[in-house]
């Protein structure tokens, strides 16, 4: 009996088995307690973490491209910091929303240019970024915090229909991201470019052009994550949140998309992001003891992988 | 793998039984001394010198002093702040610079090695926040021999690898003015629950281990819920305030933040969620942070001591140390416009009681 | 002489120009960096990074990575401390199954990675978690100290002279350079991270070669702990956390091709000495850790720049 369900499972695409995955968690921890499901907690999980799934969706680009990016926490960092600074210094609302998107383009194209154009390897230009954007960072605002920040600048704190924007955020970007990478000749490019470079040049398709292009991307849809991630509370920290591209890349590849390049969906990787914020939530509720939740984590984070191996093999 | 994490979960059960089943996460498992309940705590004796001694110091009184401070980490407000404090008073005396450098992560690996680095470019003074008072010692002790002087402000080291500590207020007061705060707002019955950085910090780990020991003991009906961690990240710390809410509903009358980070995370949160008054957040934080809910009427206070004059006195006692003028023995020390303080734990300078801003208050302070 | 061999040992006298280079700029910056004190004393700081750069190379090489390496220190120190204090064994004891966790930590990792055909990254990015986790559910987040004087030697004291530790340090190093260069396993080595699936063709035994190497990667990884423990003689959870990405970029400084099939432990010597130079040469200069954080990112770059640039013109 469980064995064919498993094998159920393991028919079905890395997208449905999160959506079981999440639904079953939900599902028990709500048995457990009944807060969990609360709408008030629900929307946490989703609000909290948006940010995270928003800047999963430009990594998981990045990696279909067959490059990484180790350096997207830094760049959060710094472009919240900008925003803030923006704003705090006079200038219109507006502007600091949308800087960060331009700067974030900017930025991350160059990092492109140099991996497509000067072949330097993706984790060797990122890496190298971490450390310029980290130590950058405080050398120019030296370490002090920003606040002070004007009514209405608190982006991620609006609501639309009673729903807040980070969700509307991140199911926009999922949306748009998805159909740019299913309908469009440029998401084929990425998929080509990420699965057989020389095949893809073969075909015609511009090999450097491409990865500037999801370089760029990718930093435009940092930069929005950056202002869900300033805009969230009264102050903006002026340090790189530790770890957090760590995180970033876990939920792109739990979601589904292959290290190798070539495969996976964007949608994968908001469902693994809705699933880690989850599954901290809920070892809370849980009463896990916080000791051992973050050992907890990791195994959850190992179960989702293997699963996602056996079924790949299975499917073969 | 399974067998190794079975062998590996079983030791560590083994190991534990040690510390009570009761003890509130997050503490650490030094002894306790809580204050009494009413009344002032008289002063303690300082005692005996127990602090080091720089190994063939030059002569360095009235002379110009190249100083370093290697806080835990740069890039948070509170660090910023006792930096501001120390270029005041090294404006103030004039025949001292000061330059405040520091691991950008509470690493104490990073923080070692720059303790080192500078010991190498021969500066006159070291002032240190420790990551880890046992990691940071062997570096500092070579630093005194080395002749540097070496004094700590905010989190200490071992006595003997540092010549004075400038604390900014005994553990066992904060303990007491945190929970004494706390019950006040939320009743002596009320349930609450922590926020921390992480539980390996010792300065946090010790006010739990405070604040456990003083609500026994006066507050014994306050019911402790539980410790989330939320390292130094605000967006982190707001998430877990936020699932904390979610989490008791009603029966969460009480947050308490243990750092700057966390307690106006959650202030935010229980503004967000509608709860001003419902939910009480008490905690350390600086005032400018806690302005916006203390002004709003959502938060009535927060509790801290004046950051500036840490990082102003921790200077103050460096020229003195230096000078020669502060010595093994004494029973108070004169800190500019800080007027005298107090010599306490034999080798500590005492900065105060830590204070509670209020709405009467708060907007007199910019830190 | 092939071809190959010429542009690896252009990529390490590049390298090694730069050292000498950097070694002269700082030194003419402050006298008190060239002296014996001073280099052994840096020698002695960057000894852990060191030893777990050696079977990183060999990982780098096949093409994999190994993030956990971090977890896996922090794990083992925390368990040296609680088979010692604790269990109340004695210290070599500890110290001798300290070393075997660490071992079967990594050992664990290869069968992840070799048995359920887990991409290296996602593998290592879920133990990490997990050893992480483990470090401190076990501890419970105390520290322990109070180890006996003797025990200190390795990471304080000197013999002959010469820190303890980096003796200990030459002799995993050049066990290092001759298994990679001399050993029939260094060229397996080689010949996975060349192409996996040829390897297993003929007949190599690429799923061996791989558990071995990413145990070796667990077992040095818990003596980088025991000689942390010991130069700092207290544990804690927290311990080695981030050392993977220090780690990681003196490997990739020193040459070795991220996509594995090229690099050597020369180069990674030398990448980790330069990245100690810079680091310590620029504090005594005066140049504060955040600015020696940017101008380090700025030599990845720049390194590998001009060893593409080179490599270019000479293949042309």
């Amino acid at each position: 009996m469980s064995r064919r369900i498993t094998h159920a499972l393991g028919s079905l695409g890395q997208e449905i088995l999160l959506v079981v995955v999440i639904l079953a968690l939900f599902a028990f921890v709500g048995t457990y307690n009944p807060r969990f499901l609360s709408e008030n907690n629900l929307t946490s999980i989703f609000v909290g973490n948006a940010y995270i799934a928003v800047a999963a969706i430009g990594m998981s680009l990045v990696i279909i491209s067959g490059n990484i990016d180790v350096s997207i926490g830094a760049l959060i960092g710094v472009l919240a910091v900008i925003s803030g600074l923006l704003v705090t210094n006079g200038y219109p609302i507006w502007l600091a929303w949308l800087a960060p998107l331009v700067l974030g383009a900017a930025i991350n194209a160059l990092v492109g240019c140099l991996i497509a154009y000067a072949r330097v390897p993706s984790i060797i230009a990122t890496l190298a970024m971490l450390s310029i954007l980290s130590g950058g960072l405080i050398t120019f605002t030296g370490g002090q915090w920003i606040s002070g920040l004007p009514a209405g600048y608190q982006l991620a704190q609006f609501r639309l229909l009673n729903v807040p924007s980070p969700v509307w955020f991140m199911i926009g970007m999922t949306v748009l991201a998805g159909f740019l990478m299913r309908y469009t000749t440029f998401g084929r490019a990425v998929y080509a470019v990420g699965s057989n470079p020389e095949a893809a040049r073969a075909s015609g398709i511009s090999y450097k052009a491409t990865v500037v292009k999801v370089f760029a991307i990718h930093g435009a849809i940092g930069g929005i994550a950056a202002v869900l991630f300033a805009t969230q509370l009264q102050v903006i920290q002026s340090t790189v949140p530790v770890g957090l591209e760590l995180v970033i890349i876990t939920a792109s590849v739990v979601g589904g998309v292959s290290i190798l390049g070539g495969v996976g969906t964007v949608f994968g990787s908001t469902l693994a992001a809705i699933l880690f914020a989850a599954i901290g939530s809920s070892l809370i509720f849980l009463n896990v003891s916080a000791y051992w939740l973050r050992a907890v984590q990791g195994i959850l984070i190992l179960a989702t992988v293997l699963a996602d191996m056996a079924r790949r093999r299975r499917t073969g | 793998m399974k067998k190794l994490l079975t062998a590996l979960i079983g030791a560590s059960l083994l190991s534990t039984p040690a510390f009570a089943q009761s003890a509130w996460t997050g503490g650490d498992d030094q002894p306790t001394n809580p204050l009494a309940c009413t009344g002032e705590s008289p002063a303690p004796e300082p005692g005996e010198y127990n602090g080091g001694t720089p190994t063939n110091a030059p002569d360095r009184n009235g002379k110009d002093l190249k100083v370093v401070d290697i806080p835990k980490l740069v890039g948070v407000g509170y660090f910023a702040s006792t930096a501001s404090g120390m270029q005041e008073a090294a404006k103030e005396l004039g025949n001292i610079t000061v330059n405040t450098d520091g691991p950008t992560r509470a690493n104490i690996d990073e923080q070692i090695t720059f303790v080192d680095n500078y010991i190498t470019s021969g500066v006159d003074g070291i002032l240190f926040a420790a990551n880890d008072p046992v990691a940071i010692a062997p570096v500092l002790k070579k630093a005194l021999d080395a002749g540097i002087n070496v004094v700590g402000y905010d989190a200490d080291a071992e006595a003997d690898a540092r010549q004075w500590f400038v604390n900014q207020a005994l553990p066992n007061g904060v303990a007491k003015s945190m929970m004494d705060q706390l019950a006040s707002e939320i009743g002596e019955e009320g349930s609450f629950a922590i926020v921390t950085s992480t539980f390996t910090t010792p300065n946090q780990a010790r006010w739990i281990s405070e604040m456990q020991a003083y609500t026994e003991k006066c507050h014994p009906n306050l019911k402790f819920l539980e410790t989330v961690e939320a390292q130094e990240d605000n967006i982190l710390s707001f998430n877990q305030a936020q699932t904390l809410i979610n989490k008791y509903g009603d029966d969460l009358k009480g947050i308490l933040g243990m750092t700057s980070v966390a307690t106006p995370a959650a202030a935010e949160a229980v503004q967000q969620n509608g709860l001003c008054g419902k939910v009480s957040v008490v905690g350390l934080a600086l005032p400018n942070a806690m302005k916006p809910y203390i002004n709003s009427d959502c938060i009535q206070s927060t509790i801290l001591w004046n950051t500036v004059d840490l990082g102003y006195a921790a200077v103050e006692v460096m020229r003195q140390v230096a000078d020669g003028t502060l010595k093994p023995g004494d029973k108070t020390v004169k800190a500019g416009r800080l007027g005298e303080l107090p010599i306490v734990n034999q080798s500590q300078v005492l900065l105060g009681q830590p204070k509670v801003f209020t709405k009467a208050d708060i907007n007199d302070f910019d830190f | 002489m092939t071809s190959m061999t010429r542009i690896l040992i252009r990529h390490e006298a590049i390298l090694g120009i730069l050292f000498v280079v950097v070694l002269f700029a700082m030194a003419s910056q402050n006298d008190r960096f060239l002296t014996t004190a001073n280099l052994l004393n840096q020698a002695r700081l960057m000894t852990e990074v060191g030893l777990i750069a050696i079977p990183m190379t060999f990982v780098i090489v096949t093409g994999g990575i190994d993030l956990s390496v971090g977890s896996i220190l922090g794990l083992c120190a925390i368990l040296l401390g609680v088979f010692w204090q604790n269990l109340g064994l004695p210290l070599p004891a500890a110290i001798g199954l300290s070393l075997a966790a660490g071992t079967a930590a990594g050992f664990a990792n290869g069968l992840i990675v070799t048995r359920f055909r887990v991409p290296p990254l996602i593998a290592t990015l879920a133990t990490l978690a997990l050893y992480r986790g483990l470090a401190e559910g076990i501890s419970q987040a105390r520290s322990v100290r109070g180890y006996p004087d003797w025990f200190a030697v390795l990471g304080r004291g000197d013999f002959l002279g010469i820190p303890t530790q980096l003796w200990l340090f030459a002799l995993v190093a050049v066990l290092g350079i001759f298994i990679l260069r001399f050993t029939t396993f260094g060229r397996t080595t080689y010949a996975i991270g060349n192409n996996e699936a040829a390897a297993e063709f003929s007949g190599l035994p690429v799923e061996r070669t791989k558990l071995v190497i990413y145990t070796a990667s667990g077992f040095i990884s818990a003596l980088a702990a025991i000689v942390f423990v010991s130069r700092v003689s207290t544990t804690r959870s927290d311990m080695g956390s981030g050392i993977e990405l220090e780690v990681i970029t003196a490997v990739v400084l020193g040459g070795t091709s991220i996509f594995g099939g090229r690099g050597m432990v020369i180069g990674t010597l030398i990448g980790l000495c330069l990245m100690q130079i810079l680091q310590n040469g620029l504090s005594l200069s005066g140049v504060r850790g955040d600015g020696t954080t940017v101008v380090i990112g700025a030599v990845l770059i720049v390194a590998v720049l001009i060893s593409n640039l080179l490599s270019r013109f000479s293949s042309d």
